[in-house]
C-alpha cells in the first residue's frame, strides 16, 4: 500500500482537514490523525481512503489513473484567443477617487482609437479561430464612442455566439446607446457602491449626478430585467458601508450577486487611498460578516438567493476542478493567450490591472500592440511565472489546488514577485477566503448548508458537503 | 410501437443490406427503388432483386437501411431514416447475468458484422448509431475494426456502444486513443461500490475488479464513457456512496445515467423484489444527484416519467426511451411536459402506468 501525499490544515473547529494534490479532502479528529501518522489503519479507514482517492494500493490501476487525471484537471488550460477586453477611449465623464486607470477628461483629444487602431482590432477579430467570443468594452467610458462599439459588434456577426459586455458608469443614456443595449447579446456592467450617499462620496461627487445614475440604472433594469445588468461595488475598507444598507441597495435594483471588492491598489487609488496597499484584519472581518449576513437573509427570505460573487467562485473551485472561467484564480494563468486587453492607443496588455500599472508609471507590462502582435518575450516571461505550482510556500499549502497566482497584483503592491507568498496581500486574502469556505463546508447549521447549496446551484441541499473520517 | 421487423419475400438467397428509396434521384449501388405499393405492403427492386415488405407504406420506409433475410422471410429495419434511436444488435451472448437484464443472453452467436458494417456506411448524414448486445466486446477485435472502418469512411457518424466493461486490456489503450474514438462513447454499468454487491447484481464473481481495471484503461485512452446505474432494491441505499466514488475515481465520465427498471426480461419476474417506487423513496436518488452536481459530474435520470420526480430534480429526468418502444399513459395526453418526458416502455403494465402519472 502506498499512501498519497496529503497536506493538513487545521479547521476552525479544531479538527484537521486533509487535502490531496487533486483537491480531494476529508476532515478528521485527533485520534484519526494519530492513526494516519502511525500507519495504524483499520479496514474501514483503508476502504474510505481508497474509494475517495487519498490512497492508492499497488494493484489499484484505476486509483492511480484517477489521481493523475485529477491533478491534470486542476491545471487550467488556455485555449485560443476568444475574449477581448477593449478600451476604445480613455476619456470619461466622471472622476472617481479610486479610478483604477488614470482616466482623462471627457474633452481631451488623442485618447480614442485612431482609424488605424480600429482597423487592427477588426483584423484581430477577423483572425479569431473560435466560433464563440466574449468582448468587454472598458474605459474610460466606452459609451462616449458608441460608433466604435457598434463597429466591433457588427464585425462579429460571423460567430455562432457572442457576448458583449459594456462596462459603463450609466451616467448618460441616449437613443443610440440604448439601441446597442437593446441587442440580446449585449450585457451591461456598472458600478454601484451602495446607497446614494455612499455612491456619491467617491464616484459622482454631486447629488445631481448620483440622481442621473440611479435613474439610468432603474431605466435599464426595468427595460431589460436584472439578468442583463450586473453591478459591482468598490469598497473603501477604511469606511465600509453598513452591511444591510449595501445589500438593500442591490436588492432594490433586483441584483442578487454582489462582488465585494476592496479598492484596487492601482491607478489613482495609489495616491488617494494609500492604505489600500494592505487589506487588514478589519477588512477580512467585514467580508466575513457580510457573507454570514447573506446566509441569514437567504435563510429567512427564501424568495431570493443573495451571494457574494468571489466566495461562489472559490466554492466552485473547491468542488469542481476545471471551474476556471474566473481567470483571476485559474492556475496556471497563461498571459496574453486566450484573453487580452487592447488599450486606447492600441497597446496590448495581458490583464486590465497590467494596463493600469503601466498608466500609473509603476511598470510597463505591455506585451505588444494590436497592430504588430503580442506573442513575444514579455508575454512568455509573465506566463512562465503565472502559476502557484512551483512556489515553495504554495507547495506546502492545503489550498494550493483551489488557489491561483496574481503576478500583476504582487507587482502593483510590492514591485516584485518573489516575496514569500504569505507576506503578500493576495495570499492573506485567499488564505482567509478558503479558511472561511471550509468553515462553512463543515458547518452543521442548516442555514449555512442551504446557502452553500444554492450558491453551488444544487437541486437540493445535501446533508453534508465534506466527509469526516471518524 | 414502431415495428422493427416485418415479414417479407425476396428474390435473393443470401441476406443482404439495402437502402429503400421511393424516388429515383441520386441512387446508390445499395439502394432499392420502390416499384409497387398497395394495401398489403410495398415492393422495392435493387441489385439483389425484388423484396416485398408486408404492412408498411413506402412513406414509412423511405431512406431506411434494412437487412433482408430471405431464409426467415423477413426484413429488419436496422437504421430507420427518421429516427435518432437506431441500435444494432451485434451478439446475444454475454458473460454477465444481471438480475434485471432486459434482454437475457443466448448461448449462440450469429455473426452479422459484415452486414452491419455495410449498413452503417449507408446511414443518414450525421447519425448517431447505437451498438448493443449481449456483450459487444466479446467480439472486441471485430467490433473495433467495424467502428474504425465506418468512422474512417464517414467522418459525420458517431457510435454509442453498450458494454459491460469487462474486456478492455492494456493493449487496447493505444488503439482506443486513436482520434476516431472521439466519436465513440461507451455506455458502461456500475451498480455499487461494494465489489460483492456489484458482483451479485451482475451475476459474475470478480466482475467489479475487472470493471475497475477496464475503467483505468479507458481513463488512459481518454475514452468517452457514459456510466449507467439501474436502481434496484438491492442498491438504492448505496447510491449516495456510489456518487462520491464516481466524483473521486470516475471523474472522466461524460455522464452518469441513473436508470429506472425496465419491465421486461428478468426484471418482469423479479418486479416486486427489485422495483423501487421512487415516488415514495426518492431520498437516496436525490442525495446521489446532489452529490454529483456538487462535484460537477453530469447526472441524468433515465426512464423516470417527469411527473413522478420532485420539482427540484425534474430537469434531470430526460426523454430517454427510444421512439419505437415508448408509450404514454392515457392521462399523459394533456400533459405540457410530454415532449420532454421519457414516458413508459411499451411493455410497462398499462394499469400501473395509469396509476403512476399525474399530468403536469
Amino acid at each position: 500500500v502506498s499512501a498519497l501525499p496529503v497536506r493538513v490544515m487545521p479547521l476552525r473547529d479544531g479538527r484537521s482537514l486533509f487535502v490531496n494534490d487533486a483537491g480531494g479532502f476529508f476532515a478528521s479528529g485527533y485520534a484519526t490523525l494519530e492513526r494516519l501518522s502511525d500507519g495504524d489503519l483499520s479496514i474501514e479507514d483503508t476502504n474510505f481512503l481508497r474509494s475517495r482517492g487519498h490512497l492508492i494500493a499497488e494493484d489499484d490501476a484505476l486509483g492511480a489513473a484517477a489521481y493523475a487525471r485529477g491533478i491534470a484537471e486542476r491545471l487550467a488550460f488556455a485555449g485560443p484567443l476568444d475574449y477581448l477586453i477593449l478600451v476604445p477611449t480613455l476619456r470619461c465623464n466622471l472622476a472617481c477617487s479610486y479610478c483604477q486607470v488614470s482616466r482623462v477628461s471627457e474633452k481631451s483629444s488623442g485618447f480614442d482609437w485612431t482609424d488605424e487602431t480600429l482597423a487592427a482590432v477588426l483584423g484581430v477579430i477577423d483572425g479569431l479561430t473560435v466560433d464563440r467570443v466574449k468582448i468587454e468594452f472598458q474605459g474610460g467610458e466606452p459609451t462616449l464612442r458608441p460608433d466604435l462599439i457598434r463597429a466591433v459588434i457588427e464585425r462579429c456577426s460571423r460567430f455562432s455566439r457572442c457576448e458583449f459586455v459594456v462596462c459603463t458608469n450609466l451616467q448618460r443614456l441616449d437613443a443610440e446607446i440604448l439601441s446597442i443595449f437593446d441587442r440580446p447579446d449585449v450585457f451591461i456592467s456598472t458600478s454601484l457602491d451602495g446607497n446614494a450617499a455612499t455612491h456619491g462620496r467617491h464616484r459622482t461627487g454631486s447629488e445631481t449626478r448620483t440622481g442621473a445614475f440611479l435613474d439610468n440604472l432603474a431605466l435599464v433594469t426595468s427595460r431589460y430585467g436584472p439578468s442583463k445588468v450586473s453591478a459591482l461595488p468598490t469598497i473603501d475598507p477604511g469606511a465600509p458601508p453598513e452591511i444591510d444598507d449595501l445589500i438593500n441597495a442591490y436588492v432594490e435594483h433586483g441584483f442578487e450577486s454582489i462582488f465585494l471588492r476592496p479598492i484596487n491598489f492601482q491607478g489613482f487609488a495609489r495616491k488617494r487611498h494609500a492604505n489600500a496597499r494592505e487589506q487588514d484584519g478589519e477588512w477580512r472581518s467585514y467580508y466575513e460578516r457580510f457573507v454570514r449576513r447573506l446566509i441569514k437573509r437567504n435563510w429567512s427570505d427564501r424568495s431570493r438567493v443573495l451571494e457574494e460573487t468571489y466566495l461562489s467562485v472559490g466554492l466552485r473551485r473547491v468542488f469542481r476542478p476545471g471551474a476556471d472561467r474566473h481567470v483571476d484564480l485559474r492556475n496556471p494563468n497563461a498571459m496574453g493567450h486566450d484573453y487580452i486587453v487592447v488599450d486606447h492607443d492600441g497597446t496590448v496588455y495581458p490583464t486590465d490591472e497590467a494596463r493600469m500599472l503601466a498608466r500609473s508609471g509603476v511598470i510597463d507590462l505591455s506585451i505588444g500592440t494590436v497592430l504588430d502582435g503580442w506573442a513575444g518575450e514579455t508575454r512568455d516571461l509573465l506566463t512562465r511565472h503565472a502559476t502557484n505550482q512551483f512556489d515553495p510556500a504554495c507547495q506546502r499549502c492545503a489550498w494550493q489546488p483551489f488557489c491561483g497566482r496574481d503576478l500583476v497584483d504582487d507587482l502593483a503592491r510590492y514591485g516584485r514577485i518573489d516575496l514569500p507568498r504569505h507576506e503578500t496581500a493576495f495570499c492573506r486574502r485567499h488564505m482567509h477566503l478558503f479558511d472561511l469556505i471550509f468553515d462553512l463546508i463543515y458547518s452543521d447549521d442548516p442555514a449555512v448548508r442551504y446557502s452553500l447549496a444554492r450558491w453551488l446551484r444544487l437541486p437540493g441541499t445535501p446533508a453534508s458537503f465534506g466527509e469526516v473520517l471518524q | 410501437m414502431i415495428p422493427l421487423v416485418r415479414p417479407a419475400a425476396a428474390d435473393a438467397e443470401a441476406p443482404y443490406v439495402a437502402r429503400l428509396r421511393s424516388a429515383a434521384n441520386d441512387l446508390g449501388a445499395d439502394d432499392a427503388l420502390l416499384i409497387e405499393e398497395d394495401a398489403v405492403g410495398t415492393a422495392f427492386a435493387g441489385r439483389n432483386g425484388v423484396v416485398a415488405i408486408d404492412g408498411l407504406a413506402s412513406s414509412d420506409l423511405d431512406g431506411d437501411v434494412v437487412l433482408v433475410q430471405p431464409l426467415t422471410a423477413r426484413v429488419e429495419r436496422l437504421l430507420r431514416a427518421g429516427s435518432s434511436h437506431n441500435t444494432l444488435l451485434v451478439t446475444e451472448r454475454c458473460d454477465q447475468l444481471c438480475v434485471m437484464c432486459s434482454q437475457p443472453p443466448k448461448k449462440t452467436h450469429v455473426d452479422r458484422f459484415d452486414l452491419l458494417e455495410q449498413a452503417c456506411l449507408l446511414a443518414t448524414p450525421g447519425a448517431l448509431i447505437g451498438v448493443s448486445g449481449g456483450e459487444p466486446t466479446l467480439y472486441k477485435d471485430r467490433l473495433l475494426s467495424m467502428l474504425e472502418h465506418v468512422l474512417r469512411e464517414r467522418d459525420d457518424l458517431q457510435f454509442h456502444v453498450l458494454s459491460n466493461g469487462q474486456h478492455f486490456e492494456d493493449e487496447d489503450v493505444a488503439r482506443l486513443s486513436d482520434p476516431v474514438y472521439r466519436r465513440v462513447s461507451w455506455g458502461i454499468p456500475i451498480y455499487a461500490t461494494d465489489p460483492d454487491l456489484h458482483d451479485l447484481i451482475v451475476g459474475k464473481a470478480g466482475a467489479f475488479a475487472l470493471l475497475e481495471a477496464s475503467f483505468a484503461r479507458l481513463t488512459k485512452a481518454r475514452a468517452r464513457v457514459e456510466l449507467r446505474t439501474v436502481v434496484l432494491n438491492g442498491n438504492v441505499e448505496a447510491l449516495p456512496d456510489l456518487a462520491r466514488y464516481v466524483a473521486a475515481r470516475l471523474r472522466f465520465v461524460e455522464a452518469w445515467s441513473i436508470m429506472q427498471l425496465e419491465h421486461i426480461g428478468f426484471a418482469r419476474g423479479r418486479w416486486r423484489e427489485q422495483f423501487v417506487d421512487h415516488r415514495r423513496h426518492f431520498a437516496p436518488i436525490a442525495a446521489a444527484l446532489d452529490l454529483a452536481a456538487l462535484h460537477g459530474v453530469r447526472a441524468q435520470l433515465f426512464n423516470f416519467p417527469r411527473c413522478t420526480v420532485p420539482d427540484a430534480y425534474r430537469r434531470y429526468a430526460i426523454a430517454s426511451i427510444s421512439d419505437w418502444k415508448r408509450k404514454y399513459a392515457g392521462a399523459c395526453g394533456g400533459c405540457r411536459e410530454r415532449q420532454a418526458c421519457s414516458g413508459f416502455f411499451e411493455w410497462h403494465p398499462d394499469e400501473e402506468a395509469e396509476l403512476m402519472v399525474r399530468p403536469l
